[in-house]
């Protein structure tokens, strides 16, 4: 049955369009519903890692060059936002203020990173980046003295919440006669932003930039030797994806009202990288669901000790050792059974994949070439 | 980036071995060579994999470039396109200083390549490989690119017709949808090709272009020279080992032997030329 209607809809793209839609507009309350307003906090998180994720594939899927330091562009966004919108310094500036200006900051931070890097590839990049993110992490935790800009480890709090035209993003709105939680309306926020992100990742693809650095990702030096300024477009990527960082980081900001160095650590940018890997580099709606998956599938995770309760009667191995395990063992699993990713891109399966067919290839070719 | 070309000589430099005919094997002299290469050296470590090659190309010619494996063919070819720096030397394209700059500013400036071990962007199709030539010609930025502008929609259809046509003159027409690593070698070696035209050079150096082609692919693949010089005046530079197709083909020759520049001149003349001989021959060794 479920063939049959997903064949239809395919003859029909834009009745498919309109479901999902729908489905995205209802799946707030939906979800409240069925889950509880928790689950809701979590699409909305789920949410800004797709943008994290979506920001990071451009540099590491796109591009190939390989950012541990990711964390770094999330963090100075959502300082960024900080300073600008809580009492700390007592500046309240309006969010579309302060997000372009945050993006804006972040981008500055990709050339910054970008720069110094350029000449570096794979290992020696990966660990040049790390460092970058571990130094501003650091910064944010020790910069309450000499003079107090990011309160230390202790975080900054009450940063405001976005606020669009009279309509805070705080308590209970009611819009026509529908009553809005806080948390839906920053769903819709989100999911504006996340399907902007999409749009822009997609058209930056499909573009002259999108293809110099595949190019560049594929073979520098002949990309270098076709006229591409290998220099510029590798620092445009950093760029680009610390502009992704830097807005989610932003959103983070005022939907948390309160940031701390702890959300800013190298776990979590192992953790995005994980996502496009999972999901599939290079590749949009893998990493989509790549993020989708690695936010949501740990806190379903933990209802794995209500499930021993439920069918063993007691709780043998405590849920929160177990959820890392399985999860961890997903990964493991994943990795083995699809290299490519849950859902590549048709060349990143090609690159990853075909190695035995290359190695046959280049038989082949060696023996064209003894002819 | 610029500095150099305020030395830029008004004639050709006086160094170049003049023997054999005059400048373009037809006789007439021409003002101005278009790419001159000035006592270029490179050394690598104590080792000198090219000392003092001075030599002129004139537009529109065909120059061979020859010589024994380990000559110092390859190395002149990464030296002229900015992967090498030079040790000591010049290099002028059309009377503008090369040597020093990066190599996406030489292919900007009008120098293509390709390269002698094919280096295809793989794993991306024919048209695709052909489409990245025209980067430096187009100018689409982030911008126009997320905008979609009308100048941005304009300059990626006239790329992609401009692929089209160029993989339609060398013959890969019906291949602009097939993976550039899954193409037979010689349909490779014309994608490189193709993806060099897309820059727009005014001149092409290829590096053993008909490498492990057999004898009527290599006939084919002089004929597409001959018709790349006419039909859009490029000049071309082609290290070649088939020696007979070289003689064939070009309109001047350089032999180099362990990095230097042993002979020069009309294939006619090289070929007669006993420095040459003894460099291929082997004279005054057992063979």
């Amino acid at each position: 049955m479920f063939k049959r209607a997903y064949r239809h809809l395919q003859g029909h793209p834009r009745l498919a369009l309109l479901l999902v839609a729908v489905l995205l507009a209802i799946l707030p309350f939906l979800t409240s519903g069925l889950l509880g307003n928790s689950w809701v906090r979590m699409l909305d998180l789920a949410l800004l890692y797709v943008l994290l994720a979506l920001g990071l594939n451009i540099v590491v899927g796109y591009a190939g060059l390989l950012d541990l330091g990711y964390i770094a562009f999330y963090a100075l966004g959502a300082y960024f936002y900080a300073w600008l919108a809580s009492p700390h310094f007592g500046l309240h500036l309006p969010f579309w203020v302060i997000l372009p200006l945050g993006t804006a900051f972040a981008a500055a931070f990709g050339l910054l990173l970008g720069a110094p890097t350029l000449r570096l590839r794979g290992d020696y990049l990966a660990i040049v980046t790390l460092g970058f993110g571990e130094i501003i992490r650091i910064f944010m935790n020790n910069l309450d003295a000499p003079i107090n800009l990011t309160n230390g480890p202790q975080g900054m709090d009450l940063i405001d919440p976005v606020s669009i035209g009279g309509l805070a993003f705080s308590g209970t709105q009611t819009i026509f006669g529908i009553n809005f939680p806080a948390i839906h309306l920053y769903y819709y926020l989100f999911l504006a932003f996340t399907l902007l992100a999409i749009g822009i990742a997609y058209r930056l693809q499909h573009s002259r930039i999108g293809r110099a650095w595949a190019a560049i990702r594929e073979d520098e030096i002949a990309a270098a030797a076709t006229g591409i300024n290998t220099r510029n477009i590798k620092l445009l990527a950093f760029a680009m994806g610390a502009t992704f960082g830097g807005l989610a980081g932003g959103l983070f900001a005022s939907f948390q009202g309160f940031i701390s160095p702890d959300s800013f650590n190298l776990m979590e940018s192992i953790l995005i990288l994980c996502m496009i890997v999972l999901g599939g580099m290079g590749h949009i709606p893998g990493v989509i669901v790549g993020a989708l998956l690695l936010t949501v599938l740990p806190e379903a995770l933990r209802y794995i000790g209500d499930l021993q309760r439920l069918w063993l009667g007691e709780v043998i191995v405590d849920a929160a050792n177990l959820r890392m395990l399985i999860f961890g063992l997903a990964l493991v699993l994943m990795m083995l059974y699809r290299p490519a990713g849950l859902w590549p891109s048709r060349q990143r399966q090609r690159e990853l994949v075909a190695e035995g067919e290359v190695a046959l290839h280049e038989q082949e070719t060696l023996v064209d070439a003894r002819r | 980036m610029m500095k150099s070309s305020a030395f830029t000589p008004p004639h050709p430099p006086p160094c170049l071995p003049l023997q054999g005919e005059g400048w373009g094997g037809d006789g007439v002299v021409h003002a101005k060579p278009l790419l001159t290469l000035d006592a270029v050296g490179k050394r690598f470590g104590g080792l000198t994999a090219l000392d003092g090659v001075s030599l002129q190309v004139n537009a529109g010619t065909i120059y061979g470039l020859i010589g024994p494996n380990g000559a110092g063919k390859t190395t002149l070819f990464n030296c002229m396109t900015g992967l090498y720096s030079l040790s000591s030397g010049r290099i002028l394209l059309d009377g503008l200083a090369i040597h020093g700059l990066k190599p996406h500013a030489i292919v900007q400036r009008g120098f293509a390549r390709t390269f002698q071990n094919i280096r295809l962007f793989a794993n991306m199709t024919a048209l695709e490989n052909v489409m990245v030539g025209r980067h430096p010609r187009t100018h689409t930025g982030i911008l126009g690119a997320v905008l979609r502008t009308p100048a941005a929609r304009r300059e990626e259809a006239e790329i992609r017709a401009t692929a089209h046509g160029l993989l339609a003159r060398v013959g890969l027409q019906h291949h602009a949808r097939a993976l550039a690593g899954h193409l037979p070698y010689g349909a490779q070696r014309r994608l490189e090709i193709a993806r060099a035209l897309a820059t727009e050079p005014a001149i092409l150096a290829l590096d053993e272009p008909v490498a492990g082609m057999n004898p009527s692919e290599r006939r084919d693949m002089a004929d597409l020279f001959v018709r790349l010089r006419g039909e859009s005046q490029l000049t071309l530079l082609l290290i070649e080992h088939d020696v007979k197709l070289v003689m064939g083909l070009c309109d001047r020759v350089a032999v180099l032997d362990y990095g230097r520049l042993i002979a020069e001149g009309t294939p006619t003349t090289v070929q007669r030329d006993p420095a040459v001989i003894a460099a291929y021959l082997g004279v005054g060794h057992s063979a």
